[in-house]
């Protein structure tokens, strides 16, 4: 008997520790962030342009934040529509087989390593316009938050009971009405959540940008076929450029995409809990 | 009845849009790395040169890189997934729970190129010093530490891989063994089992969440690009011990890409690069998937 509870001991302990340990390193990550990062912040350092690598003013990230807010809206708009109506169509016809398989599609295309999608967007809006250009990021955004927002949206309509589904259609309304009034008002936390998840996607995937925007930092938004900045991309040249002062801004602008990212995340969790209520 | 069918055929539209898209990916991969299969064959695979001046490409030292690091992170994060699902939904008490699980999903949600960042400047320096180091000095004997360690290397980018994957892993367990029946859970302490003991045969039951887990995570983990890039060293060899510089396919990609219009048969190259690494990728997730089916089916 004494074994058995020094074994539950030990074991249970380890689990704990195990447990602590994995969790220690992202109040590192937001310390270190914030604790590295915020000194460089200032409201200049949201507006300014980049710093030269020596010498000159201190600079900031004006053109990437406004890029990152400009693709963010573009592949929400893009992406949430498709993502939005192929959920429903997920939800509402997921006795077809067209149904059954694109959902195991979007199942396979969430674990795309996005640098895949990257390649794609280069390949069919880079290539052919022969320029680096503000459309074809936000579409490889669009395409990385895609399932995300289609699966969580067919989540969030197959949870509505079966009985209300039943009282809308049978009210007489068109199905579009039915569908998009009355049940997305029933549905509704879950399609916030899935438009937010899809959000933070934008807001920091990398990858799908590199071979995209380019990355020029030293000029405003020029138009959609033009090169733009994004906030990500900016930390990944910056942080590996060999530049002390480039170091730095890296750091600031990571406290920023941080920031915009606890803030989504805060959302959700608010969102989610009215839900409950 | 007219909106009806407009609501069909715009819903048709987009779920073709989203097909077109999937298909479009596949679709360009292949075609666009077809050169250099045709040209080289399986030599692409198999050879360890990548010289883009005399047009010689194989992709073995990166696609070892990709496997080095996650199999050092999937290792690392086995353990510490399972524990940390069975610690919040078990051991922690009641109200943290939720707080638990917000920190967990979280970490789940902050953008590799945060990680990255912070594996560069952080955590590198820290293995560096205190594990690397002393490794290498004491049991540099065994050849996975024999490479004297620079704080960048395949080791450092399997650990922050690692770090990364742990909280999805463990929200896909954790999901699963709280949806365990309640009656299994009153059966195991009524025959006298301790916590432990139904701890153990709960994990039991969720084997196959738990297998569905770590391969998506070993899938994930696979396919990260910006993270490893910045801390696996990016030098081109066939790595002699884990505490080698390294690529990894993806931060080859990441790396080479932006130059190689210049060359012949480098985007062929790296477009292949990505056609294999798509195709593991895709044989992961499907057991991955297979295993969550079981699980659906089960509860």
């Amino acid at each position: 008997m004494n074994k058995r509870k020094l074994k539950e001991k030990i074991m249970l302990g380890t689990i704990s520790l195990l447990a602590t340990i994995s969790a220690i390193p992202i109040f590192m990550i937001i310390i270190n962030i914030y604790s590295e990062g915020l000194r460089y912040v200032s409201l200049s350092f949201l507006i300014d342009f980049p710093p030269p690598p020596i010498g000159g003013k201190a600079g900031g990230i004006g053109p990437a934040l406004a890029g990152s807010l400009i693709l963010m809206s573009l592949a929400l708009m893009i992406g949430g529509c498709i993502g939005f109506f192929t959920g429903l169509y997920l939800s509402e016809f997921s006795h077809t087989k067209l149904a059954q398989y694109t959902q195991l599609f979007l199942q396979i295309m969430v674990e795309f390593p996005t640098i895949i999608i990257g390649l794609f967007a280069y390949s069919i809006l880079v290539v052919p316009l022969k320029r680096f250009n503000a459309f074809a990021g936000a579409f490889a955004l669009s395409v990385v938050i895609i399932p995300y927002i289609a699966l969580n949206v067919r989540e969030a309509y197959k949870s509505i009971p079966y009985s209300l589904k039943e009282a809308a259609l049978s009210l007489g309304i068109s199905h579009p009405k039915a569908y998009l009034r009355v049940l997305l008002s029933a549905a509704r936390r879950g399609v916030l959540t899935a438009l937010l998840i899809g959000m933070a996607k934008a807001a920091g995937e990398t990858a799908p940008l590199l071979f995209t925007i380019l990355g020029t930092s030293f000029s405003y938004f020029e138009g959609l076929d033009k090169p733009i900045n994004a906030i990500p991309l900016l930390i990944y040249n910056f942080a590996l450029s060999p530049y002390e002062r480039w170091h730095q801004v890296a750091w600031g602008a990571s406290a920023i995409l941080l920031s915009i990212i606890l803030a989504i995340f805060v959302i959700s969790r608010i969102v989610v809990k009215e839900v409950k209520i | 009845m007219r909106s009806e069918k407009i609501f069909q055929i715009l819903l048709f539209f987009f779920i073709f849009t989203t097909l077109t898209i999937v298909v479009g990916i596949v679709v360009s991969l292949v075609t666009t790395s077809s050169p250099i299969f045709i040209k080289y064959g399986l030599d692409f695979v198999f050879s360890s040169v990548w010289n883009p001046v005399k047009e010689s490409y194989g992709i073995l030292p990166a696609l070892l890189g990709t496997l080095i690091t996650s199999t050092i992170a999937i290792s690392i994060a086995t353990p510490l997934a399972i524990s940390l699902a069975v610690f919040s939904s078990e051991i922690i008490p009641q109200r943290f729970r939720s707080l638990m699980n917000s920190i967990s999903d979280l970490m789940a949600s902050l953008p590799s190129v945060i990680y990255g960042l912070w594996g560069l400047y952080v955590l590198a320096p820290i293995l560096h010093n205190y594990l690397m180091l002393p490794l290498h000095n004491y049991l540099g004997f065994i050849p996975l530490f024999s490479t004297k360690p620079t704080p960048t290397n395949l080791f450092t980018a399997g650990v922050l891989l690692a770090i990364m994957i742990v909280p999805f892993a463990s929200s896909i367990i954790r999901e699963a063994y709280t949806a365990v029946p309640y009656n299994l859970k009153e059966a195991a302490y009524s025959i006298g089992m301790t916590k432990w003991e139904t701890v153990r045969t709960m994990l039991g039951y969720i084997k196959s969440a738990i297998f569905a887990g770590l391969f998506l995570a070993l899938g994930r983990a696979m396919g990260e690009t910006m993270a490893v890039a910045m801390v696996v060293g990016n030098i081109l060899n066939i790595p002699k011990s884990l505490f080698d510089m390294g690529y990894t396919i993806s931060s080859l990609i990441a790396n080479q890409f932006p130059n190689a219009e210049a060359y012949e048969y480098m985007v062929p190259a790296l477009y292949g690069g990505a056609t294999i690494l798509f195709l593991i990728g895709l044989v992961i997730n499907l057991v991955g998937l297979y295993f969550i089916k079981k699980v659906m089916i089960k509860g």
